[in-house]
């Protein structure tokens, strides 16, 4: 079985630097023509078609009742998840689609037990080790044929966005489907702070880091107090990959972790020149105090509080949903909740896309080309399925009915008959819904046709402008993330390595060490060689 | 009588026990086991930490199990001497409150509690009494050398008053008579503190901390949550160890080999109670714990 | 003369424990005044700068807590009554000092405290006794702890042997001595063990999330996770932040033990009146 893991080479590597995420800006470019073309009867009509694919595909037969097994990202039963079943049910013609939905938090401890225990779901939703790892041991269904020279391919490249199933295949085979891209993380501004302190937007590293100094030392919450800085995270590098996203302009070109150059070696990037310079940057940050003293022991939320509590300036976060959630958040609590979505410096050049959770079909699934016909490829059918995997369910998770939400509360709003809106969420029913499974700023196919009633895009009305504004930014200037794919070395030795990077960034940004005594301790602690023998077992595959 | 705990202990704890044969195999709970002998076991003990994360396991284990121990016992001998009942009951419940905070709420306030800013209510308060100039203060959660002080510290702010729960009816289960016949033999609230309050506890301190003493390898959260980079040489334990070398492989957890590690925790614990029951059993008169 | 000795050292103690009291209240206050504040600020503060309800009123919005509600005491009582039988009844056996095969059976009992079969050998069995997806996963298989059960063994052994004999003497089953002796005796080691299993009960979410894959079956605690955990983010609601919400559902999580437990402690008051027992 190690073998096998040896022997896997995740192609998503290679096809990774070309994987540019175009399907933002041509997202934008719908929205801003959505409007007037959209409910043209062209527009309305092809996707009718892959609606009904029964008559062009005759050997691949229905499947009547299939199991799926699903994460916290489809809607729950609390949720209108019956309804939505249903709809999906209806729209696809599969009669009857069984849910198991663990707990979020545990799905890939329930999913491991679920496997173990031989009675495998029809399909499942994996996250890229369990999708490379399963892969390989033969539980997921290889639907390479099926995807090339498929609609869903057509649709994809038409949107730009095939490039995220190719990065997805492994040895050129294809066993899963993203239903959207990853998302990422990008840098947020507050304006407000901006014009307290007189600067433009900064392009290079040199302004942002004159802007942090600025936000550290100018008061520029003007509460007469010398009480803010610049930048804050939580920890000084990120547990997972991709690492450096949540301090991405301190890292820029530096990567801490094993990735694979142009000419297809493999290397670790803590061992570069690149990241004795990020150290630096990191360690006069701190020592001038324009990153926030306590980075080391934030927690994610600590972060966020200080964010709203108008702490500090300059956030690196997840682009799109949350551009809405700080922004809500920070009015909440009675701050300007302006926020700068940032375009990557220049030394930055890209964010990093994460890799998406996959849909996979189960070897042990009786008629695959069926599932992957009719439920998976439909989720992406730019019509109604997709629609409704989108947004959810007329009238349960939205509407276009004349009403009043929230009636007497600060956001009560008034819809007016035929404009599209999302319904206040079931188990909090202050907020609405701000979509299904797929979020429309990740979606990899053009959402074309509606159901009857919705007469546009509804990408306008149901997601917030900053939301949008954040997506596009962010999808215009990011690059899919690199799959390392797992060798014995690197499971055996990878851990202890990473434990020792991240102390000695940790102790060389604080000051304890100078970055040659931390590449001095890197050696003699052994961590260069564990590092040599990882590198060698990459690139021996 | 035993026998629904026989049944219990049968279905819900030997059954499963069929599955400690994994620890001598290869196995990822998709193909069926492969037998591999000691394999896992070697590539256990030859990982590179391994014995460091497990002497801190120990030490911090320990520690925090006698620190805590002792606390509550100390708290609940003078929570007994409280005579207005209501405050008694305020104070008993106030104390026990921090238990019901979960960990990673509990992480979150004593890091600003903890921090080396203005914030921070510790170092603020130190260097208003004049211990520490404004810039030395120290960061608690930050540094290896007060690292494990802090998380003392946290431990028995959290754990004392529940630890106190169980000392309490221990308390109240001494027979009155025998603090009658002290006091006519002249015995002050001292003597009677000594001599039959503390010995009546000593046998469930006893229990209680030999008990503890088979979960010692198993310390995860508390740890997990309090730790950061900078402090893992001294607060790295070999759960969060283990759980830094799974995250980090780049694959799926392999069965075998985390019931190999199961094994070698339970094993661990299971010298410690063996050693410390029999030592116990030379304390008192030949009965040990169970 | 003695008198007054007594009531400085009462003093002394009692300062020292109001002391202690509020030195462990300054983290709750924290969570306690975030929780009414609707202006989050980092810092620690003495009282709300902006009160308000939002973050209350966010928690219990919420249509679908009742059932939960409602699922948590259901299994708290029935999970605590049934540990608490198996935990006096194991405690009882593990006293009877001449039973042939006592040894054997406490370290049966304690060999399963140390040694598990791990989680996918756990799983396996629940679900071939097709107990995964009911409530009934959640209240039998927590209900053996032997831990506790130790524990209880404990007090029972401080039972006076005396009892025992009388009630030899008097012709007692060892089941009627043991419902005519050994558990009146023992309020305070029923009432602190129950609590303990109570509180184990109310608290579990481990178990409904390996062995519940139907949300139905969730109990309160579960559902709270979410708000104050991670990946259900609660978001900021009307005039309340995440950080108010957050803090609201810690209180709630909270309360029922600060409502519970000093209705427990009237089982621990000090001394018991052996005499009472042999009637």
């Amino acid at each position: 079985m190690k073998k096998k893991f040896l022997s896997l080479l995740l192609v998503a590597a290679m096809a990774v630097t070309a994987v540019g995420c175009g399907s933002g800006s041509s997202t934008s470019g719908t929205d801003s023509g959505a409007g007037a073309d959209a409910g043209s009867n062209e527009q309305a009509a092809a996707p009718a078609e892959s609606a009904a694919p029964a008559e062009e595909a005759s050997d691949i037969e229905k499947p009547d009742s299939i199991t799926i097994m699903v994460d916290g990202t489809v809607f729950t039963q609390e949720n209108g998840q019956e309804q939505f079943i249903a709809k999906i049910e209806e729209l696809t013609g599969i009669s009857d689609i069984k849910v198991i939905q663990p707990d979020h938090d545990a799905y890939y401890d329930v999913l491991g037990q679920t496997i173990a225990s031989g009675d495998w779901p029809d399909v499942l939703i994996a996250s890229s080790t369990y999708y490379s790892a399963y892969a390989a041991e033969g539980v997921l269904w290889d639907m390479t044929d099926m995807w090339e020279g498929s609609d869903l391919q057509a649709r994809q490249k038409a949107y730009n966005a095939d490039g995220v199933v190719e990065g997805m295949k492994i040895d050129g085979r294809l066993y899963g489907m993203p239903a959207a891209r990853g998302n990422g993380c990008m840098t947020y501004v507050k304006k407000a702070w901006l014009d307290a302190v007189g600067m433009d937007v900064p392009t290079n590293f040199d302004e942002y880091y004159a802007m942090l100094q600025a936000f550290t030392t100018q008061d520029p919450d003007g509460d007469g107090k010398n009480d803010t800085y610049g930048v804050s995270a939580a920890g000084f590098i990120g547990g997972e990959a991709p690492y450096i996203n949540y301090l991405a302009e301190f890292y820029q070109d530096a990567y801490p972790s094993f990735y694979q150059k142009d000419d297809g070696t493999w290397v670790d990037g803590f061992t570069e020149d690149s990241m004795k310079g990020a150290m630096e940057r990191l360690a006069r940050a701190y020592s001038d105090g324009v990153i926030d003293p306590t980075t080391l022991t934030n927690g994610t939320s600590d972060c966020r509080n200080k964010f709203y509590a108008d702490e500090f300036g300059v956030f690196t976060y997840w682009a799109g949903t949350w551009a809405t959630n700080l922004k809500t958040n920070l009015d909440a609590n009675g701050v300007d909740s302006e926020l700068i979505a940032l375009p990557p410096l220049a030394e930055v050049g890209k964010y990093l896309d994460r890799i998406p959770p996959v849909w996979c079909i189960t070897t042990k699934c009786a008629n695959p080309e069926g599932v992957y016909k009719y439920f998976i490829e439909t989720m992406q059918d730019g019509g109604e399925t997709q629609f409704a995997w989108t947004y959810g369910v007329e009238g349960t998770h939205w509407s276009t009915a004349a009403e009043t939400l929230w009636e007497g509360a600060e956001n009560e709003t008034t819809y007016a008959e035929g404009e599209f809106h999302m319904l206040p969420n079931l188990e909090k029913p202050e907020t609405a819904y701000t979509k299904a499974h797929i979020d429309p700023m990740l979606a990899l196919t053009d959402l074309t046709a509606y159901p009857a009633g919705v007469t546009e895009n509804p990408m306008d009305k149901a997601v917030a402008e900053e939301a949008k504004n954040s997506a596009n930014v962010f999808a215009e200037n990011c690059v899919s993330a690199v799959l390392v794919p797992s060798t014995d070395v690197l499971t055996q030795l990878n851990g202890d390595l990473t434990t020792l990077k991240n102390q000695l960034i940790a102790d060389v940004t604080m000051g304890k060490i100078t970055v040659d005594e931390a590449y001095a301790q890197f050696e003699s602690d052994g961590g260069a060689d564990w590092s040599k023998q990882i590198v060698d077992s990459l690139n021996a595959q | 009588m035993f026998l629904p705990v026989f049944i219990f202990a049968c279905v819900f704890n030997y059954l499963p026990m069929i599955g400690i044969r994994y620890a001598f195999t290869n196995y990822n709970g998709i193909k069926e086991p492969v037998f591999n002998g000691f394999e896992n076991f070697q590539r256990m003990f030859s990982m590179v930490n391994f014995w460091k994360a497990f002497t801190n396991t120990i030490v911090i284990s320990v520690v925090k199990l006698l620190l805590t121990t002792a606390f509550a016992v100390v708290v609940s001998l003078f929570l007994n001497e409280i005579v207005n009942l209501h405050f008694k009951k305020v104070v008993q419940t106030i104390i026990y409150l921090p238990h019901f905070m979960s960990w990673v709420v509990t992480a979150s306030i004593f890091s600003l509690i903890l921090a080396p800013t203005s914030h921070g209510l510790v170092n603020t308060f130190l260097v208003n009494v004049g211990i520490l100039g404004e810039d030395q203060m120290i960061y608690f959660l930050g540094s290896t050398k007060w690292w494990r002080f802090a998380y003392y510290l946290i431990n028995i702010w959290k754990e004392t008053g529940w630890q106190t729960v169980i000392f309490m009816a221990t308390l109240s289960g001494i027979n009155t008579e025998l603090y009658e016949a002290a006091s006519i033999d002249g015995a002050g609230r001292w003597g009677k503190m000594r001599y039959i309050t503390f010995p009546a506890v000593a046998n469930t301190i006893l229990t209680v901390i030999i008990l503890n003493l088979a979960k010692v390898m198993n310390l995860f959260e508390s740890a997990f949550v309090l730790q950061n980079d900078a402090v893992l040489d001294t607060a790295n334990v070999l759960e969060t160890y283990i759980y830094y070398q799974t995250f980090n492989s780049g694959s799926i957890p392999n069965y075998g080999y985390t019931t190999a590690i199961g094994l070698f925790k339970s094993i661990v614990g299971c010298v410690l109670v063996l050693v410390c029951n029999q030592w116990s059993k030379k304390v008192r008169d030949g009965r040990g714990i169970v | 003369m003695k008198k007054k000795k007594i009531s400085v050292f009462s003093v002394v103690n009692g300062l020292i424990f109001i002391l202690l009291a509020l030195i462990i209240l300054v983290p709750m206050w924290k969570v306690l005044v975030d929780s009414f504040d609707l202006q989050t600020a980092y810092g620690m503060k003495l009282w709300p700068e902006k009160l308000g309800l939002a973050g209350y009123e966010s928690v219990f919005s919420n249509p679908t807590l009742s059932r939960p509600l409602i699922i948590s005491f259901v299994t708290t009582i029935c999970g605590t009554l049934l540990a608490l039988a198996l935990c006096t009844m194991g405690a009882y056996v593990l006293i009877q000092w001449d039973m042939p095969g006592r040894t054997f059976f406490a370290n049966f009992l304690l060999f399963t405290m140390i040694f598990n079969g791990g989680m996918i050998p756990t799983y396996l069995v629940l679900k071939a006794l097709h107990l995964t997806n009911t409530l009934l996963v959640v209240i039998l298989f927590p209900a053996l702890n032997v831990y506790n059960l130790v524990l209880m063994r404990n007090f029972f052994e401080g039972i006076p042997a005396s009892l025992f004999e009388s009630a030899k003497l008097d012709g007692c089953s060892p089941m009627q001595t043991f419902i005519r002796i050994v558990l009146p005796m023992s309020k305070a080691a029923l009432a602190s063990i129950g609590l303990m299993y109570a509180v184990t009960y109310w608290n579990d979410y481990t178990h409904y999330k390996l062995y519940i894959t139907d949300s139905r079956w969730y109990n309160f605690q579960m559902k709270l996770r979410g708000m104050t955990m991670g990946s259900d983010l609660p978001q900021a609601v009307g005039s309340a932040t995440e950080n108010t919400v957050k803090n609201a559902a810690i209180i709630v999580v909270i309360l029922p033990f600060m409502i519970a437990y000093p209705f427990l402690q009237k089982y621990f008051v000090k001394g018991v009146n052996v005499g009472a027992v042999k009637e």
